[in-house]
């Protein structure tokens, strides 16, 4: 039962990025488009735990890799890995892990602390790190140096936190209609 | 769920997917190496040539070449406006350079013959326990969820509407995560009695 639990978790959670990807994206001048699919990274993180929320992201932009036009925009295949967003891209997964592995470590024992700890697992997670890496792949693709690369991304982080705050709104929600949902870790009582 | 696959066969169809991947794997890490403004000329207009060969089978690509050479301008604009536009020139050749290839690979394979390659390249992974088989498995599954789950929002947001007369927006993501997540209960059993694990 696991081991199908655990393929259906990954599966759907996939193919809820892949949802959000149909959503249509905002282009900005650096190159890199507003979407709502890292919203997706961080409930994979929050709802699955750190290894399935990771291995949701990685069958996703694996399905990606292989020419689907899963991305905002029906953007899709091996060209988006070089793109000015490729350290986003990339920052995904690890995002969805430290998101999970924080909300492991976080207290979840009522809905509303769950909540508070999504928000924090989100803003950890499912912003820092993936900014992070998002930051990395804009100086070594695009040549910015680490300051232009620094506040350009800050463009994005008012609309991440609103997904942050979206994210914790879920996890209320799924820790009242779904009581014994774990988060990857402990139920909640 | 479509795909950027084109079905007009064109030279690069019949090279196979496990060539062109090494030869993408190959020419996209090379770029990285080269900074010669002349040499990533040659680069892109090689990469330009190769895309136009593609003939009609470069139309459903052309949105998304669009997006790259609007990237690569703006990536241009950028650092001449900085002082740093030769630097510019080299970042956006580039990755226009970088971004044809993927392309092309894209255009000219199917996602199948892709997976194949994964599927083999991933083999030395099954003596450390990962089972490539399941990651096919769970390709075509997220495909079949996808739209599944796309009928299930647009079935949530008519709902809203009639009721409101405006737009669910994010207001439905809880329940269509609710949704999913029963789904997921209801596919792990039948699963397991397929899996018997």
């Amino acid at each position: 039962m696991k081991s199908s639990r655990s393929i259906a978790l990954v599966s759907l959670f996939a193919a809820l990025l892949a949802v959000f990807g149909l959503i249509p994206k905002i282009d900005l001048p650096l190159g890199v488009p507003i979407t709502l699919q890292t919203l997706g990274v961080m409930l994979a993180g929050c709802l699955l735990g750190p290894k399935r929320g990771f291995q949701a992201v990685m069958l996703f932009l694996c399905a990606v890799a292989l020419g689907l036009p899963l991305l905002s925009g029906g953007r899709g295949g091996m060209g988006v890995f070089f793109a000015p967003s490729a350290g986003y891209l990339l920052g995904w997964p690890l995002g969805a892990l430290v998101t999970g592995w924080l909300m492991t470590l976080l207290p979840k024992t009522t809905p509303l602390r769950a909540a508070f700890s999504a928000f924090g697992a989100s803003c950890l997670g499912g912003l820092l790190m993936v900014h992070l890496c998002g930051v990395v792949g804009l100086v070594n693709i695009v040549n910015m140096s680490w300051t232009q690369a620094f506040f350009g991304t800050l463009v994005f982080v008012p609309g991440d936190l609103i997904k942050c705050a979206i994210s914790a709104m879920v996890v209320h929600t799924v820790a009242r209609g779904i009581p014994d949902w774990n988060f990857g870790a402990r139920a909640v009582k | 769920m479509g795909s950027l696959y084109s079905e007009h066969q064109t030279w690069l169809h019949r090279v196979p997917a496990w060539v062109k991947l090494c030869l993408l794997a190959v020419l996209g890490t090379g770029l990285f190496f080269v900074t010669s403004p002349q040499a990533l000329v040659c680069s892109a207009a090689a990469c330009g040539l190769l895309f136009v060969s593609l003939g009609r089978a470069m139309h459903s690509a052309r949105k998304l070449m669009v997006s790259v050479v609007v990237a690569g301008a703006l990536i241009m604009v950028f650092h001449a406006y900085l002082g740093q536009a030769v630097l510019g020139v080299v970042s956006s050749l580039r990755l226009v350079s970088a971004s044809i290839l993927g392309i092309s690979l894209t255009l000219t394979t199917r996602h199948g013959d892709v997976l194949d390659v994964l599927e083999v390249l991933l083999l030395p992974l099954q003596r450390v326990g990962l089972k490539t088989e399941r990651l096919a498995l769970q390709l075509a599954m997220m495909l079949r969820f996808t739209e599944h789950f796309f009928v299930i929002w647009r079935r949530l947001d008519d709902a809203h509407r009639m009721r409101t007369g405006k737009s669910g927006g994010l207001r439905l993501l809880a329940p269509l995560t609710l949704h999913m997540l029963t789904a997921a209960k209801r596919v792990a059993d039948t699963l397991e009695l397929r899996l018997g694990e």
